[in-house]
């Protein structure tokens, strides 16, 4: 189900009628020829909504954490993200790339019901998460985020002590198992048990900015999420901070499905085993371009636009 | 642990945390004069102790000889009321906000946060502890100088004592002595003032100047005008039950306006969808706070006083006055909750928790101090009305206290304005004197809602 989901139909596209490389072949065959002629000036010509994004197959058979068919989101009247098709595969790491203003962050809110929290914002489009449409309005979002961690840009814990930080979600949802242990496991999980473990009455702002992201981490962890989703995490913080952040999804991986949205191209191809590329026509309207497994993003794009991102030659 | 491996490689590069905060030139000065005072101030304290003996320093202030006409010492003259436990409860409510709190919680956290706080608290107590016995003597002084002054005015067998010969001639220490309660007390107050102000965020002179300004309108005052009720004799009237009756119904404003205009405001902010049924209700608060109060007291003399029945009591008049102060209470308390930035709420409803849960733990919490100054701030303008109390009917010869809501009351304004239109000198004098006090309670509310906002604002 999953991989029928998965598998690339090139041939309903538009633009693009050449047959798609095969899997062996795809190393040296080069992408088709009228992809790559696509001037970066003339993208949101070229991209017509019904074009649909160049998928690579899947190299290892999977279970989907989260299945995004035609995700739309608006706020208001403005559209920014179109009709987003997109597996997120299980206790795997998703990076979302893309330039600014390409619909990633809201994409990623979207997959939590952060959204509902902005006034005039609405997602169509169906979301499956263990056989749910999580966009559905009867479906609870507290219970939606609770099982779909975030962390945000900007490090934001509670200015509380460091243990009421990573004890409260626990609490509000009403674990009532030891607490303590709860705390010390999810700080272990973070990293951070080592730096704080003598200080936890102290304020969860005194810390570093990277100690501050990695609690916000610890916090998310403590509810026992199955999904965590990542905006930009390293983004506020210096490269030692963000080597630790990145070591640490690289372990989180092997218990949570891990979404990150990053601007930083060496961090997706450090961290991620699949990697989305959005991108943003003239008209401000985010879509999805190519999707596939990082290695093959990074090594052989068969988009133009993609390859042209990820050289940084435009974006 | 698999994750120690990367932390540990990475320690040496590791940015340093900021534990405490560094020790600045300024804190430095400040703390070598705070010693410098406080072992003067310990020596005047032990000559004040060889001299007089301890046990006239450490009892009530009673021990007031007088010297008489015919030149005889008159001695065991009743001492003034309620002299000797106010001599003590003084300066130790000075003292206690500087260090009560502190100690306990350096106690409490001391072997979290390690030594130097404990240390640095400990210098805090060193100066305000003689500050402390200084004012307790100083208070027993000044009264008894009050009180031979009495002693004279009723003529109690010829009194001529005079204030110098309380600070003792006789010792040889009396320019030591007036050089350091002239200098050393203000400076003391001063450096307490600073030592506080530190603490905050932003150090002030506010602090200092509210403490000596107290002292020195405490010095001129009569302390029987606080404790005396009204009278047919200028001489004889206090405004105790002015004083009295405005915290009464201060205290019920409060209690009935805060948690109104509080849940008000969350509504508003954190559950109202933005419509215009919103938007309306949002344009007549801001009307409302521009309403004459005149108008809110015959609004309350209609509801309040003859609707509901209240009559002239302390409740109708508190009543009136949550109604008038509630617009500012709630537009503050808007106000407070948009201070707390949205990822504070993200955050929270990112571990799922529901709106309830936000507001409750997250939002409120980090309003709260915020929403206690605009509280603070709406009563120091409750404060200052006389219009509509004038208009729901308090009265203003008050000779009792109010036992409850339902009795009859005066407060300080009605009181002031009453005394002002009376034709005597004397009187006029009084309500000067009232507006002093006036003045002193609203300038305390005014400096409590300031420092309380240094003290809860939060950098995010």
């Amino acid at each position: 189900m999953a991989r029928n989901f998965f598998t690339v139909m090139r041939s309903s596209a538009p633009s693009s009628t050449a047959a798609r490389p095969s899997s062996s072949s795809r190393s040296t065959a080069p992408p088709p020829p009228n992809m790559k002629e696509a001037p970066a000036a003339g993208v949101g010509v070229h991209l017509d909504p019904s074009l649909e994004a160049v998928r690579h197959d899947l190299t290892e058979d999977i279970e989907m954490a989260l299945e995004l068919r035609e995700v739309s989101a608006f706020y208001g009247t403005f559209q920014a993200v179109d009709k987003i098709s997109l597996p997120i595969p299980k206790n795997r790491v998703t990076a979302l790339i893309g330039p600014s203003g390409c619909g990633k962050s809201t994409l990623l809110r979207c997959l939590n019901r952060m959204n509902d929290l902005i006034p005039g914002a609405r997602v169509e489009g169906e979301i499956r998460f263990e056989e749910r449409n999580l966009i559905d309005p009867t479906v609870d979002a507290v219970e939606v985020r609770r099982r779909i961690g975030m962390v945000f840009q900007k490090p934001n814990p509670f200015p509380k002590s460091i243990y009421e930080n990573v004890a409260f979600g626990a609490r509000i949802n009403g674990y009532s198992g030891d607490m303590d242990r709860l705390v010390e496991d999810a700080l272990r999980r973070a990293a951070l048990w080592d730096e704080v473990k003598d200080e936890l009455d102290k304020s969860g702002l005194a810390l570093s900015g990277g100690q501050q992201q990695r609690l916000c981490i610890a916090r998310a962890i403590a509810v026992q999420p199955e999904i965590i989703l990542m905006d930009e995490p390293a983004s506020a913080l210096d490269p030692v901070a963000t080597l630790k952040i990145e070591d640490l999804m690289r372990e989180l991986a092997e218990h949570y499905t891990i979404v990150v949205v990053t601007h930083n191209m060496q961090q997706a191809g450090r961290v991620s085993d699949y990697t989305a590329f959005l991108l943003a026509g003239e008209e401000r309207v985010g879509r999805l371009v190519e999707f596939g497994p990082t290695q093959e993003i990074f090594t052989n794009p068969l988009d133009q636009r993609t390859e042209d991102y990820i050289t940084g030659r435009y974006g | 642990m698999s994750a120690a491996t990367p932390s540990a490689q990475l320690t040496a590069y590791a940015p340093r945390v900021r534990v405490r905060r560094g020790i600045s030139v300024g804190f430095m000065v400040i703390a070598l004069l705070a010693i410098t005072v406080s072992i003067l101030m310990l020596g005047a304290l032990i000559v004040e102790i060889a001299v007089d003996g301890a046990a006239r320093l450490f009892t009530d202030g009673g021990a007031v000889s007088v010297e008489a006409r015919d030149g005889s010492i008159v001695s065991d003259l009743p001492t003034p009321e309620g002299m000797g436990w106010l001599s003590w409860v003084l300066p130790i409510a000075i003292l206690l906000p500087f260090v009560g709190p502190r100690v306990v919680h350096s106690v409490a956290h001391g072997v979290v946060h390690g030594v130097p706080r404990v240390a640095e608290r400990l210098m805090g107590l060193a100066v305000v502890a003689p500050v402390a016995v200084f004012l307790h003597i100083l208070y027993v002084r000044f009264e008894s100088a009050y009180f031979i002054e009495y002693a004279k005015a009723v003529d109690i067998d010829g009194a001529t004592g005079n204030v110098l010969q309380l600070f003792g001639e006789a010792s040889g220490f009396q320019v030591v002595r007036l050089v350091i309660m002239g200098i050393g007390l203000p400076l003391a107050l001063l450096l307490m003032g600073w030592f506080w102000s530190h603490r905050m965020r932003k150090p002030s002179l506010l602090i200092p100047a509210i403490l000596i300004g107290a002292w020195i309108v405490y010095l001129f005052m009569d302390p029987w005008f606080l404790s005396s009720y009204p009278s047919r004799s200028p001489s004889g009237a206090g405004i105790f039950s002015a004083v009295t009756g405005t915290f009464y119904m201060m205290t019920i404003t409060a209690a009935i306006a805060f948690p109104l205009g509080v849940g008000a405001a969350v509504y508003l902010e954190e559950y109202a969808r933005r419509n215009w049924f919103s938007r309306m209700i949002q344009v007549n608060i801001s009307n409302l706070a521009g309403v004459p109060s005149i108008i809110y007291g015959l609004l309350g003399l209609q509801v309040f006083v003859r609707v509901l029945e209240f009559e002239r009591s302390v409740l109708a008049g508190a009543c009136t006055m949550a109604l008038l102060v509630m617009p500012i209470i709630i537009v503050s308390a808007q106000e407070a909750l948009r201070t707390v930035p949205p990822s504070m709420r993200e955050a929270a409803y990112a571990v799922g928790a529901t709106r309830w849960q936000v507001v409750r733990h997250h939002v409120l919490p980090y309003a709260f101090g915020g929403m206690l100054t605009g509280n603070i701030l709406a009563m120091s303008r409750a404060i200052g009305e006389t219009a509509p109390l004038i208009a729901i009917g308090a009265l203003t010869f008050i000779a009792f206290l109010a036992d409850s809501p339902t009795d009859d009351f005066t407060v300080m304004p009605i009181q002031i304005y009453n005394w002002v239109a009376r034709p005597q000198a004397g009187f006029h004098e009084i309500a000067a004197s009232a507006i002093i006090v006036l003045m002193v309670i609203l300038l305390l509310m005014n400096a409590a809602a300031i420092i309380m906002r240094q003290r809860t604002r939060t950098d995010w």
